[in-house]
């Protein structure tokens, strides 16, 4: 039996397909293909047509072989050939537990959005806080600052992980907080120390968030900002945490957490 | 539910402002915006004055930045900008009673800066209301806020004329409190959505039409049928809130709010007076011992009980805290009255309230809380 989740991220839709097999003659879910695609200049239901597209003909999965859909975050409502929506709540707990059974502390940070999850033995959502209406706790925010220091996402969070400084950030709106940068670059501070320090800042602000739901048990991130090792780091310290589980692929977590319940719902 | 029952209750909160003048052209009498929910409107009402509480637009403003501060809660800002923008420009007076500091400058702005404002009155209600000496200040408060309109319209206000207008608020509060007694059935013969269009307009139509519609309604009521899935049951907290788009949302997508405690809904209208031969003192101490404000419940803080005693009579599975950014009495009582809900067994959900509120978002929010709750269908 094959299921499939998809999540449509304000930047990038994710696609896991996801197989049941046998194994010693119990069943064992295997993750068939994990396929992301950036939609361009894509409508959302083209863009989910699309990414679904792909994932099954690299896959070599027919359509009619995938037995349930679902979809999750917030384009999920453009997924028409979605058997159902869930929320990315429910849909990253899931995926996080089931990579990390341990995990009890779910940290999804994305492009648009940071939230914290508290998870019980299941994977099932039992608390969670979001960012509101701010960009400052979420991967976009990072991103416009890399952007400001002109290094790649991927020099941005390499940098940062060369300074021991500790500059502290005020400024929680994106647009304030880039002309913070732009006075420490005037200031010749050093890119990495800058780096660090926005990092800092925006784990600061996810672990303000994740405290509102507690920090119990193992700490696992999600999300794409899960790649960018600086953030990684400065998240650990800003949890006082001993370790912070990462997966491989971090950002398909949730499309994960989504074939993983459409699986569940046909038993 | 598409009977029309709550039509006019609805059609009076969009038309509020046409309602107000058509009162005035009709009665001659003047009305008086007023800002907070314990303004003692008995006293308005017995000078023959229609009381409109200010509510605002949701709609972006920027009128109110010169006056008050950016950091003020947007209910107050809101409020604000519609004495700015001329929307109560029928209304000749304006009222404050105490609750807290950045309403009182909302106020302030208004008396000064609203042209048509032909007079105001600042009722000086004590915030320790748990204190007796408080209660004895709030007694000379209306004693003195009598005098005032006594002066202001040179007409006597008996006893007589105040105990009247008692009995229609009390009659008021009391068919609002059965009202809301259907929202107790398993399956609630009134919404969220529609509660709240009936316990809003209460704070500005004139309450003797007001009672007239909710009897017709309550008439009603027992054969009304259900035709709506009543969902997951939610409560929501907080200060005042007439978002209807947020409400009919939430119960769009499998939920019903049942109870509330916020100025807009029960804080209003939930207690009545007590028996007293002296009825300013029936007056001023039915404000004293209404469910409180946060701005009203120290030392002790007697609304924590009586939110979770709601929670419990109405069988509510959930709270929702509409939090008015930058409200610092409720933003302080939140951290403790959401321990005591949930160390009681109610989850809560905490949402953040600007004068425009992002639906899409708070419907992620909304549908998450809704999957915590309902575990046996997703796994």
């Amino acid at each position: 039996m094959i299921t499939a989740g998809i999540d449509m991220g304000s930047r990038s839709v994710k696609v896991v397909l996801l197989e049941e097999v046998s194994m010693e003659g119990k069943p064992l879910m295997v993750v068939k293909q994990a396929h992301l695609m950036l939609p361009g200049d894509l409508d959302a239901d083209q863009a989910a047509e699309q990414a679904y597209d792909d994932a099954l003909k690299a896959a070599g999965v027919a359509r009619g072989d995938v037995k349930s859909v679902f979809a999750t975050g917030a384009g999920r409502g453009q997924v028409a050939f979605a058997t159902e929506g869930i929320t990315e709540m429910t849909a990253g707990a899931r995926g996080a537990v089931y990579m990390y059974p341990q995990a009890r502390t779910v940290v999804d940070v994305g492009a648009e959005e940071g939230r914290g999850i508290k998870t019980d033995a299941e994977g099932k959502a039992i608390d969670f806080a979001g960012n509101e209406k701010c960009a400052a706790g979420a991967g976009s925010f990072a991103e416009a600052m890399s952007r400001a220091l002109q290094l790649s996402l991927k020099e941005f969070g390499e940098a940062s992980l060369k300074s021991d400084k500790s500059i502290p950030m005020n400024a929680q709106c994106t647009v304030f907080a880039e002309s913070e940068v732009v006075s420490l670059i005037h200031s010749s501070t050093p890119k990495e120390d800058i780096a660090k320090a926005v990092l800092d800042a925006v784990a600061s602000r996810v672990c303000a968030m994740v405290r509102r739901v507690g920090i119990d048990g193992q700490v696992v991130l999600i999300g794409g900002m899960g790649h960018n090792p600086g953030f990684v780091a400065s998240l650990k310290n800003a949890m006082e945490v001993d370790e912070v589980l990462l997966p491989e692929l971090p950002e398909f977590a949730s499309a994960l957490g989504c074939a993983l319940i459409a699986a569940e719902r046909l038993h | 539910m598409n009977d029309g029952l709550f039509d006019q209750f609805k059609e009076w909160y969009e038309k509020r402002h046409d309602y107000a003048r058509a009162w005035k052209a009709r009665t001659g009498g003047q009305v008086v915006a007023t800002m907070c929910t314990y303004t003692p409107e008995e006293l308005l009402i017995a000078a023959g004055m229609l009381p409109v509480r200010v509510l605002g637009a949701h709609e972006p403003q920027n009128v109110t930045e010169p006056h008050i501060f950016g950091m003020f809660c947007p209910f107050c800002r809101d409020s604000l900008a519609q004495g700015l923008l001329g929307r109560f420009d029928y209304a000749e007076g304006v009222t404050l009673t105490q609750s807290c500091i950045q309403y009182r400058q909302a106020y302030s702005s208004w008396r000064q800066n609203v042209p048509t404002v032909q007079w105001d009155y600042y009722v000086a209600m004590p915030n320790d209301v748990q204190s007796p000496h408080s209660r004895k200040a709030h007694y000379a408060e209306i004693q003195r806020f009598r005098v005032f309109l006594q002066t202001l319209t040179g007409k006597e206000l008996t006893d007589d004329m105040l105990r009247d207008a008692l009995v229609v608020m009390d009659e008021n509060r009391r068919l609002l409190r059965e009202l809301f007694d259907y929202r107790k059935d398993e399956n609630p013969k009134v919404t969220g959505v529609e509660a709240l269009y009936a316990s809003i307009t209460a704070q500005f139509i004139d309450k003797r039409e007001h009672n007239e519609m909710l009897r017709k309604v309550l008439a009603a009521l027992p054969s009304r049928k259900v035709t709506r899935p009543t969902g997951a049951r939610f409560m929501t907290i907080g200060s005042e809130n007439d978002d209807v788009a947020f409400m009919a949302m939430v119960e769009s997508v499998g939920a019903t709010i049942v109870i509330d405690d916020q100025c807009s809904g029960t804080r209003y209208f939930w207690n009545a007076s007590k028996p007293e031969a002296d009825v300013v003192k029936a007056i001023a101490e039915r404000y004293c011992d209404r469910p409180a404000c946060p701005t009203k419940d120290y030392p002790a803080h007697t609304r924590f009980d009586h939110v979770l005693n709601l929670a419990k009579e109405y069988k509510v599975q959930a709270a929702v805290f509409l939090q008015q950014k930058f409200c610092d009495p409720h933003e302080g009582d939140y951290p403790d009255l959401k321990r005591h809900l949930e160390a009681n067994g109610i989850p809560t959900l905490f949402l953040e309230f600007d004068i425009t509120n992002p639906i899409g978002p708070f419907r992620i929010r909304i549908e998450a809380m809704l999957e915590t709750l309902s575990e046996e269908e997703l796994f």
